[in-house]
C-alpha cells in the first residue's frame, strides 16, 4: 500500500463519480450504491408519502388526536437524527478512530435535521397560531392559573417558543450541514486538514448540541405537562436519541451489507462497538430514568409526583412495567454477552427491539398528558410513524445515492479499518 | 514491567504453572549464589516489529508449545490469536461477583430495614425496593470491578517479584521498542537444538539463553515483612483509640478538632448575654410597636378566651367546613399523631419507641378521656398553643386558623368514640350493617 502507483490507483477509484452505479474501494469493498438506494427512496418515500397524506386526511376529523400521534412519531424519528448529530459530533470529539468506517452513515442519518425542522411545523404551527391542544401554555389565560405556571409564562409563551424553535434547527442544521459537507470535502482532499478542524470545532459544538437537545426536550415533550419539574429530562431524551442513533446504524448498515455494500469495510468488530454502545446506553437510559423517579418518589411533593400519578394508574401503570422491564431488563440481558454483540442476526434483533421500545418510551412521555384512562392505539398513531419513518427513511437514502457509503478521505481510515476489539 | 502482550483477552494461563514448579520451591531455602552455570531457564527471541513476532507467534503456537509467553511496549492486535490463547473465563467470574453483589444488597437492605430495626422512614413501607436500588446497583458495580481487577492479577500470576527475564539487559527494551518472545524450558516439547532452530527460522533480530535467577533470593525480603508488621500495627491503632473512646469515660474535655464550629461567637436563645442590662439575649420588640402580620387583638380568635374564659364555641372568623375538617386532619396526621397516634389514644410512633428505650417517658394522654371530651374548645385550643405538662408549645410552628382546624378534628375524632345511634342519619345507619 506504500507506493506510490497504488495510492494513485485508490484515489482514481475513489472519486466520487456520483449516480454512476456502484464504486469499489482500494481494498475491493463496494463503497457506494444508486441502485438500491434509489429502490429504497422509492419505496420509503411512496409508502411515508401515502401514510402522511392519510394521517393528515384522518387529522382533520380529530385534530387533537392528530396531533399527539404525530408528535410521537415525530421526536421519535428527530432522536435519530439528533443522535446521530450527538454521534457525529462525539467521535470528532474524542478523536475516535474505530468509527470512521461508520462514521459517513451516522453523518447522513445527522444530515435529515433539515427535513425534520418541515416536519416539526405541523406541531409548531399550531402553537403558533394558538391551538392549545397540545401545549396548554399556549393559552396565556391558563398560564395566570396559579403562582407557579404564573413564573414559567416568562419562559413557556408564544413568542419566545417561537424564537428557540428558530435558534434549534437552525443550529442543528448548519452543524449538521458542516459535519457531512466537510467530510465530503475530505473524501478528494484527503489530507486531515478537515478532521483537524472538526475536532476544534466539536467542543463547542457538543456544548450547543447538549444545551439545544435539552432546552427543545423541555420545549417539545416536558411542556406538555407545564406544572411539572425536572431537571433531568432533557439528558432523559439524550438517552433515549444514543440509544435510537446506535440501532439505526447498527440496521442502516446491515441493509447495505445485505446489499454488498461495505461488506469488507465494516466487519464484526465494528458492529461489535456498536452494540456495546447500545448496551451501555440501555443502562445509562435505566440509570437517568431511575434517578428521575427516584428523587420524586422519595420527596412526595404533589408538583412533582403527579407526573407519575397519571402514569402509575389506570391502563398506564402496565406500560410503566413494560418500560423497565422492555426497555432496561431484557436489553440488558440480552446484549450483556459479547457474542450476541458480534452476532449480526442477535444485534439486529437487538436494534429493533430497542427502536420499539424507544418508540413506546415516546408514546409513553407525550400520551398520558391527556388520554389518562390508559394507552388507547389509534390508527393516527400508526399512520403518523409511517409516514413520518417513511419520509425520513427516504430522504436519506435520496441524500446517500451516488455518495461514498464511507469516509474514503480520512488519514487515519487504515487504523478504523484493522480495527479489533481484542 | 513490560506489558504482557494484548489487554485483557490476554488473560494467559502459563504464569500461574510457574509458581507451582517443583524446582522453584526448592529454589526458596537457597542462599543466592552465582549466576554462571546456572541452568538454561528459557530460549529469548528479540524482534523489531510486531508484525515480526505475531510471525513467529503462530510458528511457535504450531509447533505445539504451550509454556511460552511474548513480550511488547504496547498491547497488539491479534497477538492472542497468533498465540493460541484461548478466551477467558474471567467474565463468568464478573457476572457471578455481580449477582453476588446484587442479592447482598437486596439482603442487606431487607434484614437491616425491615427485620431487625423496622423503622418508618418518609411514610414509606418498612421494606422499600425504590430507595434500594441505588445500594443495589453500587455492590453490584463494587463486586464486579474488584473481582474483574482481583480476577485479572491472580488469572495472570501477578504480581510476580522476580524473573529471570529481569536479569536480561536487552529484555529492559521490552518496555520501548523491542518485541520478545520467550520458550520456556519446561515445556515438554523444548528440545535445545530444535527449538533454537526453529526460532532462527523465524529471523529474530537476537537469539539469547535466558539462565535461571540464582541471584535474587526468592524469598520475600525481610525488611518488607517488617515494615508490613509495623505499618499493620499503625494502622490499627486508630480504631484501637476510637474502640477505646467508646467504651471508657474521661474527665478530660473533649477535643475540638475545629474549635471555632464547636463554639461558635455567636448568643443563642434563652443564654445569657452580658451586654445588656437584664441579661438577656432576646430582646423584646420597641415598646409600643407591633411588627407586621402581628396583631393579636382578637381574644376569640388568638387565644380561645371570651371575656377572660375558655370559648365554647369556634370564633367567628372560623367556619366548621368540610374543608377545615380535611385540613385538621392532615395537620394532626403531621403535628400530633407521632405521639397521640392516628386515633389519638396516646400511642403514636414515638411514643412507642421511647416507651422501648425506657428513658422515663411519660405517655402522651388519651384524648378520648373523659375530662378532655368536656374541656371548651378554647382550652383545647390553648394547651395546643402553649403546651402541656411534657407537651411542647405547638403555636410557633402552626398557624391560628390550623390549630382551630385541629381543635374540629379532635371534635370530630372524640364523637367517633362516643357518638349514639340516634345521631345517625338513615343512611349512616344502612352504612354501619
Amino acid at each position: 500500500m506504500a507506493d506510490s502507483n497504488s495510492r494513485d490507483k485508490k484515489s482514481k477509484s475513489q472519486h466520487p463519480a456520483k449516480g454512476s452505479g456502484h464504486g469499489t474501494s482500494s481494498w475491493g469493498d463496494v463503497i457506494r450504491n444508486s441502485s438500491d438506494t434509489h429502490r429504497l427512496f422509492v419505496f420509503a418515500g411512496g409508502i411515508g408519502g401515502v401514510a402522511l397524506l392519510l394521517s393528515v386526511a384522518l387529522g382533520m376529523g380529530d385534530f387533537k388526536r392528530f396531533q399527539y400521534s404525530y408528535l410521537v412519531a415525530f421526536m421519535w424519528t428527530l432522536s435519530i437524527s439528533l443522535g446521530g448529530l450527538w454521534w457525529v459530533t462525539l467521535q470528532h470529539l474524542v478523536n475516535a478512530k474505530w468509527s470512521i468506517v461508520v462514521r459517513r452513515v451516522g453523518e447522513l442519518i445527522a444530515a435529515n435535521i433539515g427535513l425534520m425542522a418541515i416536519l416539526s411545523l405541523p406541531i409548531v404551527v399550531p402553537a403558533l397560531l394558538g391551538n392549545s391542544d397540545l401545549y396548554v401554555w399556549v393559552d396565556s389565560h391558563r398560564m395566570q392559573e396559579n403562582h407557579v405556571l404564573h413564573q414559567k409564562s416568562a419562559y413557556l409563551n408564544v413568542p419566545f417558543f417561537a424564537i428557540r424553535v428558530v435558534v434549534y434547527f437552525g443550529f442543528w442544521f448548519l452543524l449538521s450541514q458542516h459535519l457531512l459537507k466537510s467530510s465530503l470535502k475530505q473524501d478528494s482532499e484527503k489530507a486531515d486538514t478537515q478532521t483537524v478542524r472538526l475536532r476544534r470545532l466539536a467542543g463547542p459544538a457538543m456544548m450547543g448540541v447538549a444545551l439545544t437537545l435539552t432546552f427543545a426536550a423541555i420545549d417539545f415533550l416536558m411542556s406538555l405537562n407545564p406544572m411539572w419539574f425536572s431537571t433531568i429530562f432533557g439528558v432523559y431524551y439524550l438517552a433515549g436519541c444514543v440509544l435510537a442513533i446506535h440501532a439505526s446504524l447498527a440496521l442502516t448498515l446491515l441493509w447495505l451489507q445485505k446489499r454488498g455494500v461495505l461488506v469488507k469495510t465494516v466487519s464484526q468488530e465494528h458492529f461489535h462497538d456498536i452494540g456495546k454502545m447500545m448496551f451501555a446506553f440501555t443502562i445509562f437510559w435505566a440509570y437517568i430514568a431511575f434517578s428521575q423517579f427516584m428523587l420524586i418518589w422519595y420527596a412526595n411533593i404533589p408538583e412533582e409526583t403527579h407526573w407519575y400519578l397519571l402514569r402509575a394508574e389506570n391502563g398506564w401503570l402496565k406500560v410503566t412495567w413494560f418500560q423497565l422491564i422492555g426497555h432496561f431488563i431484557l436489553p440488558f440481558a440480552f446484549l450483556l454477552s459479547r457474542h450476541m454483540k458480534r452476532s449480526r442476526t442477535a444485534l439486529a434483533l437487538g436494534a429493533l427491539w430497542v427502536l420499539f421500545v424507544h418508540y413506546v418510551d415516546m408514546y409513553w412521555l407525550v400520551m398520558p398528558t391527556t388520554f389518562v384512562e390508559g394507552p388507547e392505539v389509534h390508527i393516527l398513531d400508526l399512520t403518523c410513524w409511517v409516514g413520518l419513518t417513511g419520509v425520513f427513511v427516504a430522504a436519506v437514502a435520496y441524500r446517500a445515492r451516488g455518495l461514498n457509503l464511507v469516509a474514503v478521505g480520512d488519514p487515519r481510515l487504515e487504523t478504523s479499518l484493522a480495527f479489533e476489539n481484542v | 514491567m513490560p506489558t504482557m502482550a494484548g489487554t485483557a483477552g490476554m488473560i494467559t494461563l502459563t504464569r500461574p504453572r510457574q509458581l507451582e514448579e517443583p524446582q522453584m520451591s526448592e529454589m526458596h531455602h537457597k542462599k543466592p549464589e552465582s549466576q554462571e552455570d546456572a541452568p538454561l531457564f528459557g530460549l529469548l527471541a528479540e524482534y523489531n516489529t510486531p508484525s515480526e513476532l505475531i510471525l513467529a507467534s503462530q510458528k511457535v503456537r504450531d509447533a505445539g508449545f504451550t509454556r511460552w509467553d511474548t513480550f511488547t511496549p504496547f498491547p497488539v492486535h491479534g497477538i492472542d490469536r497468533a498465540m493460541g490463547i484461548k478466551m477467558t473465563r474471567l467474565p463468568w467470574l464478573v457476572l457471578g461477583a455481580a449477582l453476588a453483589g446484587l442479592s447482598l444488597a437486596i439482603w442487606l437492605q431487607w434484614w437491616t430495614n425491615a427485620v431487625d430495626y423496622p423503622w418508618i422512614i418518609s411514610g414509606k413501607p418498612f421494606w422499600s425496593l425504590p430507595a434500594n436500588v441505588p445500594i443495589m446497583f453500587e455492590l453490584t458495580v463494587l463486586f464486579a470491578g474488584i473481582t474483574a481487577m482481583v480476577g485479572m492479577l491472580v488469572m495472570n500470576g501477578l504480581p510476580e517479584p522476580a524473573h529471570p527475564l529481569d536479569l536480561k539487559r536487552r529484555f529492559a527494551r521490552a518496555t520501548d521498542d523491542k518485541f520478545f518472545l520467550l520458550v520456556e524450558t519446561r515445556d515438554p516439547r523444548f528440545d535445545e537444538v530444535l527449538t533454537r532452530s526453529l526460532l532462527e527460522k523465524s529471523h529474530p533480530a537476537a537469539l539469547e539463553d535466558v539462565p535461571e535467577d540464582r541471584t535474587t533470593s526468592a524469598q520475600i525480603p525481610t525488611g518488607l515483612i517488617y515494615g508490613l508488621i509495623v505499618l499493620t500495627a499503625i494502622a490499627v491503632v486508630p480504631f484501637a483509640l476510637f474502640a477505646k473512646a467508646r467504651t471508657t469515660k474521661s474527665r478530660n474535655t473533649r477535643i475540638h478538632a475545629i474549635a471555632d464550629m464547636d463554639s461558635q461567637p455567636k448568643f443563642k436563645t434563652q443564654r445569657e448575654n452580658l451586654i445588656f442590662a437584664d441579661g438577656r439575649s432576646m430582646r423584646d420588640p420597641v415598646a409600643g410597636t407591633v411588627a407586621q402580620g402581628q396583631l393579636r387583638d382578637d381574644d376569640a380568635l388568638y387565644l380561645g378566651k371570651v371575656n377572660g374564659a375558655w370559648a365554647r364555641t369556634f370564633p367567628s372568623q372560623v367556619t366548621p367546613t368540610a374543608e377545615l375538617m380535611d385540613r385538621g386532619e392532615q395537620r394532626f396526621g403531621i403535628y400530633c399523631a407521632p405521639c397521640h397516634g392516628q386515633s389519638g389514644e396516646g400511642d403514636g410512633m414515638v411514643h412507642l419507641r421511647a416507651s422501648k428505650l425506657g428513658q422515663g417517658w411519660v405517655q402522651p394522654s388519651n384524648i378520648h378521656q373523659q375530662y378532655i371530651r368536656e374541656q371548651p374548645v378554647g382550652q383545647l385550643f390553648n394547651t395546643i398553643t402553649h403546651g402541656i405538662r411534657s407537651m411542647p408549645a405547638y403555636g410557633p410552628q402552626i398557624s391560628a386558623e390550623d390549630r382551630w382546624a385541629i381543635v374540629l378534628y379532635l371534635r370530630a375524632l372524640e364523637k367517633s368514640r362516643a357518638a349514639n345511634l340516634g345521631e345517625l342519619t338513615a343512611e349512616q345507619r344502612q352504612n354501619l350493617k
